[in-house]
């Protein structure tokens, strides 16, 4: 037993000894402040993006990819949008079509001129959408269905229904390609109104 | 589809997969960060339920499984950048760094330095931190009319990324399925989440669609510590 309370008595010792490590001359006890939190350094791009799916579409290979997530805005348009034009044409020659003027009138040049510069404009005083019908590119919801109205942009034509699975010859079997919806609504999300608005993990 | 059609769909499949993995808004977008710790998946930004607030939300690292011990990396800064006179430079910024389980946020204030490298300015006005979230409860905290949050959370995003594929690998010259399947249906994601008062977040010029509404630009950075 005395064994025992000895070597407790050492465990507190050696306890104190911790705490006093940073203690002046005087008798009064002083404990560790905790470790000021480092926020110290330079930190260097590694990603970027403003609106969804810009790099994943129009970057035609891995390079381009890199590339483009390492590039600033503002050199964005000069550095990709000849790219990405060939890459949208490439997009419909696969399906043996050239781009047509979309819904919004742009022409090819002038769309990937305004995609090339991967930004998200922001309303603070207007509705905030992707798209709903009236305003355009004005935030982004979370219930946005940005991958449609990407795709309505890129393949829909002046009419934003161009590639939309047409029988054209009817004989009841489509003729031309499904590219202005992928088929998925946002039905499945339920954000709430209240910060901080996402849905609570799966498995949780 | 004819032919020759099918010809072309083939030929551009072949060059796409060599560079294409798969579009998700921006998951996984390039080689250099999939499955990285700075691979940004998602940048929404929205009214906030007060309607004199903007809701910043910047996810990283998506895909994750039910389950998933996936955490923010302290090397990591994911920083949103807001440009005020449309010449697409930052002229504010809101950074967040985590450090041992606890979200720290700056800002918005403007930056000493543009472009691909930043540094953090401690003593900028605008401090915030929130504890992060790992399970359903989310954690938030809220200092000068901003609130934060950090953390685990169900991936918001929807698309049928995998019929995508198969188009551009020209595997599907029928297009995308009616109805297609949500390949982020349950699957989770990081979260960051801010909601500033647009008091805070500077001047707005007219949207350059011609739109004539008054916006800002904001995009998304993931910067590693060098």
């Amino acid at each position: 037993m005395k064994l025992n309370n000895f070597k407790n008595i050492s465990a507190i010792f050696i306890l104190t000894l911790g705490f006093v490590s940073c203690s002046s001359d005087d008798d009064v006890i002083v404990i560790d402040p905790p470790v000021a939190v480092d926020f110290s350094g330079t930190f260097s791009q590694e990603d970027q993006m403003g609106r969804p799916g810009i790099n994943t579409v129009f970057s035609a290979t891995p390079d381009i990819e890199n590339d483009f997530n390492v590039t600033i805005p503002s050199q964005q348009g000069a550095a990709f949008q000849s790219l990405f034009e060939t890459q949208l044409a490439n997009l419909h020659g696969a399906f043996g079509a050239t781009y047509e003027n979309n819904i919004l009138g742009l022409d090819i040049t002038t769309l990937t001129t305004v995609l090339a510069s991967d930004v998200l404009q922001v309303a603070p005083d207007a509705p905030t959408t992707y798209f709903d019908g009236t305003n355009v590119l004005t935030g982004r919801t979370l219930t946005d269905d940005v991958i449609d109205v990407s795709l309505i942009l890129l393949f829909g034509g002046q009419n934003g229904d161009r590639f939309n699975g047409q029988d054209t010859n009817g004989d009841g079997t489509p003729d031309l390609p499904i590219l202005v919806t992928d088929g998925v609504s946002n039905s499945g999300e339920t954000p709430s109104n209240t910060f901080p608005y996402l849905e609570a993990p799966h498995g949780s | 589809m004819n032919k020759i059609r099918k010809t072309n769909l083939y030929i551009l499949g072949g060059l796409l997969s060599l560079g294409t993995v798969l579009m998700a808004a921006d998951h996984i977008d390039a080689p250099a960060v999939v499955g990285s710790t700075a691979d940004i998946t998602d940048l929404y930004a929205f009214e906030g339920g007060n309607p004199d607030n903007t809701v910043f939300v910047a996810n990283v690292q998506g895909l994750l499984a039910p389950g998933s011990s996936a955490s923010f990396d302290e090397n990591v800064l994911v920083e949103i950048n807001i440009d005020n006179d449309g010449d697409l430079i930052e002229d504010l910024v809101i950074q967040a760094i985590p450090r041992d389980g606890i979200m720290y946020f700056f800002g918005p204030y403007q930056p000493t330095q543009t472009g691909l490298n930043s540094t953090i300015n401690e003593d900028t006005q605008y401090l915030g931190q929130v504890a992060i979230s790992t399970g359903a409860n989310a954690i938030t905290s809220e200092a000068n009319g901003i609130s934060y949050f950090a953390g685990l959370r169900e991936d918001p995003f929807f698309f049928d990324s995998n019929q995508f594929n198969a188009i551009i690998g020209g595997m599907a010259p029928g297009g995308f399925n009616n109805p297609g399947n949500d390949d982020f249906d349950g699957t989770n994601v990081l979260s960051i989440v801010v909601e500033v008062p647009n008091s805070l977040l500077g001047g707005t010029f007219s949207h350059p669609a011609g739109t004539g509404v008054e916006v800002f630009n904001t995009w998304a950075e993931a910067k590693r510590k060098q």
